[in-house]
């Protein structure tokens, strides 16, 4: 029987192909990998392994010399490192390999593979993978080429398309917004009105700009005073909250209730106060919190939900836009990667060609010459001249072969080439 | 030579010019990078061209509609790279990279052979009167142009349309601060260059005013630029002061570049 050409393969389940009640049950946390990657390594037929394992993937990369050998050990792997019965996730794994399991792993650390397409911290994620197996010497040399092609990968989508230039949630856009309006939020003051989810999430992207002074109300005055001080707010009772308007660069509005919370005449005395600095108004309740006529005064700006997620939705569909552009990178970097790794196996056998060639060729030259009297310098010169060119003639078609076979075909017709032209030219025989 | 760095000049300013046009389009950050370093050697080559002309002429070369003009832009584009410098707006530089190269062609148009200084401008008030008033114009150019800016944006917010170019615009509070900062600047300059302008009237002419087209309406500027700097030290910012800044350059804009074709002493030939 004969023995299965080497190859690149990905064993895994992610968000597309699993619920996510599976992929937490098969989540490696970090004292486990350490555990686990040198028991993938140890299976027959596995020379190089590492996990990515995130919350929405677990992916087993490795390079076989035996892939239908190694493919059975990595799901029975999982299991067994798991304590789960194989039968609980093998319909959700898919198998990549060669070329498709390049591409893979190029796709998912430039984030077209995530859930939130082009967000940034899945790359992240797999260069902590890659740390945790390099440190642990479960990488060879085409692992680590790999991990590293795909990290530059993932640098030439971002840095070549815009596919993170626009947030993507309703928050995140809000904040955004406000930085179109103010210099920097480090001095200024935001008021949050109400204290539900998307408020909260209103303050996290506030607090990660570093905003300067974050007021909070709410009519559960607790419930304020309990928010506050998970995030290193001030409270501001419900109902002096008008009185305190001018201070705030930006008002978030997540409140209940019918009427509206903030009106004209209300911002405008606020502006008056804080001599027309701007505002930023951003009402995220249902019913909307601020009356939408606010917007026609000078210097106030105010977007509700539906403006918000309209936005949200146009940079969804422009990153969708980008997302072409980036699989056009990745399949340009895969066809690279898999020329390099074709020719790493039939290098050695080039060299050894030209080296054989270039015995016989010498040998040859010597015997002639030793038979010719008197030859001159120049005869000698010719015949030297006349046998490198018709050696390299001669060699040229069958390194063209080998690298045309490796370069366009997979990788059995590569190994199959290789094996024709060493047996086809003795090279690895002991003796001419 | 005036002429060979002249032409150097107008191929840098295209080549700024589609810098920065770049610089705004795509995600590639090296253009933002190579485009300032363009408008750099366009205003060498351009303070070359002048200092060239200066030199065969023998007095700071500003006194025809040709030399006016192509000091203006030398001026206002080394101006804009300064701001360029200290605050990274890109943005700016491709408004001023293609008026550079707009108003380097208007130049050639405008192309006369240097000629000897009449006698009542050769005073050395000249260079202290020309060099004040056009550094005014170039800093109220700068606040002009982000008042324009500031309107389209503040248009495009409220409308809220917020895709395309705009978000390499830089944001409202910065483009009001550099309003009122240039004003902050312009306004002495301005009143400094129409003393000068008046001490060397008295010199040349006898009298501290002449009442002509381009001093009266550099006098008109000079009240509209006070009213703004009054009015904005009470609050007045954002769109107001923005539309109100347009306002002021138009009138002197018109005063620099219409006082060349009227009738009087800054007229045609200046002097």
């Amino acid at each position: 029987m004969a023995k299965p050409d080497p190859s690149l393969m990905v064993v895994g389940l992610n968000h597309h192909t699993t619920p996510v009640e599976v992929r937490e049950k098969l989540a490696f946390s970090d004292g486990m990998l350490h555990h686990a990657l040198p028991r993938l390594v140890e299976a027959p037929g596995i020379q190089e392994g590492a996990i990515i394992s995130t919350c929405n993937r677990v992916e087993v990369v490795t390079w076989t010399h035996d892939p239908p050998q190694a493919s059975r050990h990595i799901k029975t792997f999982l299991a067994q490192e798991q304590g789960l019965p194989l039968r609980l996730f093998e319909a959700h794994l898919y198998t990549h390999t060669d070329r498709e399991a390049v591409r893979h792993v190029f796709r998912v650390a430039s984030s077209l593979d995530s859930l939130v397409v082009g967000e940034p911290q899945i790359l992240g994620q797999i260069k902590d993978a890659y740390s945790a197996s390099a440190s642990l010497g479960t990488l060879g040399t085409v692992l680590h080429r790999w991990f590293h092609k795909a990290f530059s990968v993932a640098k030439r989508v971002r840095s070549e398309t815009a596919i993170a230039a626009k947030p993507v949630s309703v928050s995140s856009v809000a904040v955004e917004l406000a930085c179109r309006i103010f210099d920097q939020l480090t001095d200024k003051t935001a008021m949050v009105i109400g204290v539900g989810e998307m408020s909260q999430q209103a303050i996290r992207q506030l607090r990660a700009r570093a905003i300067g002074t974050l007021l909070i109300t709410n009519r559960t005055f607790q419930r304020a005073v309990e928010l506050a001080s998970t995030c290193a707010g001030t409270v501001v009772p419900f109902e002096q909250f008008p009185r305190q308007l001018h201070l705030a660069d930006v008002v978030i509005g997540s409140a209940g209730g019918s009427a509206y919370h903030l009106t004209p005449e209300r911002v405008h005395e606020a502006l008056q106060e804080r001599k027309r600095r701007p505002m930023f108004l951003i009402d995220l309740g249902v019913p909307r919190n601020f009356d939408p006529r606010l917007n026609d005064l000078e210097n106030v700006f105010v977007y509700d939900i539906d403006d918000l997620e309209q936005i949200v939705a146009d940079h969804k569909g422009e990153r969708e836009l980008e997302a072409r552009k980036a699989e056009a990178i990745v399949s340009q970097e895969v066809e690279a990667f898999w020329q390099w790794y074709a020719s790493r196996d039939i290098s050695p056998t080039i060299v050894a060609l030209r080296q054989k060639a270039e015995a016989v060729r010498q040998r040859e030259v010597e015997k002639t010459l030793a038979g010719l009297k008197d030859c001159s310098p120049e005869t000698r010169r010719a015949i030297e001249g006349l046998s490198a060119s018709l050696m390299n003639k001669l060699l040229h078609p069958p390194i063209g072969y080998l690298k045309h076979r490796t370069r366009n075909g997979n990788a059995e017709d590569g190994a199959t080439s290789v094996t024709a032209v060493r047996q086809m030219f003795g090279l690895d025989d002991d003796q001419d | 030579m005036e002429i060979v760095l002249l032409t150097s000049t107008l191929v840098f300013y295209l080549l700024s010019t589609v810098g920065f046009l770049l610089a705004l389009v795509s995600p590639q950050q090296l253009f933002g990078r190579i485009a300032p370093g363009l408008l750099l050697v366009a205003c060498a080559t351009h303070g070359g061209a002048i200092m060239v002309r200066s030199l065969s002429v023998g007095y700071i070369a500003v006194t025809n509609p040709y030399e006016a003009v192509s000091f203006f832009t030398w001026i206002t584009s080394g101006l804009f790279l300064l701001v360029q410098w200290r605050s990274s707006l890109t943005v700016l530089g491709a408004v001023v990279s293609p008026i550079g190269f707009v108003l380097t062609l208007g130049v050639f148009v405008l192309y006369t052979q240097a000629r000897a200084l009449p006698p009542a401008l050769q005073s050395s008030w000249l260079p202290v009167h020309v060099t004040l008033a056009f550094l005014g114009n170039a800093v109220f150019c700068v606040a002009f142009f982000a008042s324009l800016i500031y309107v389209f944006q503040e248009k495009r917010l409220k409308g809220k349309k917020i895709g395309g170019v705009l978000r390499h615009l830089p944001s409202l509070e910065t483009l009001d601060k550099l309003n009122y900062r240039s004003l902050s600047w312009g306004f002495p300059l301005l009143t400094l260059g129409i003393v000068s302008g008046a001490v060397w009237a008295r010199h040349a002419w006898g009298h501290f005013w002449i009442w002509e087209p381009r001093p009266i309406l550099s006098l008109v500027s000079w009240v509209l630029y006070a009213f703004l700097l009054h009015y904005r030290s009470f609050g007045w910012r954002g769109r107001r002061a923005a539309t109100l800044t347009i306002v002021c350059f138009a009138v002197l804009l018109v005063s620099f570049l219409g006082a060349q074709l009227l009738p009087g002493r800054h007229g045609g030939e200046f002097g």
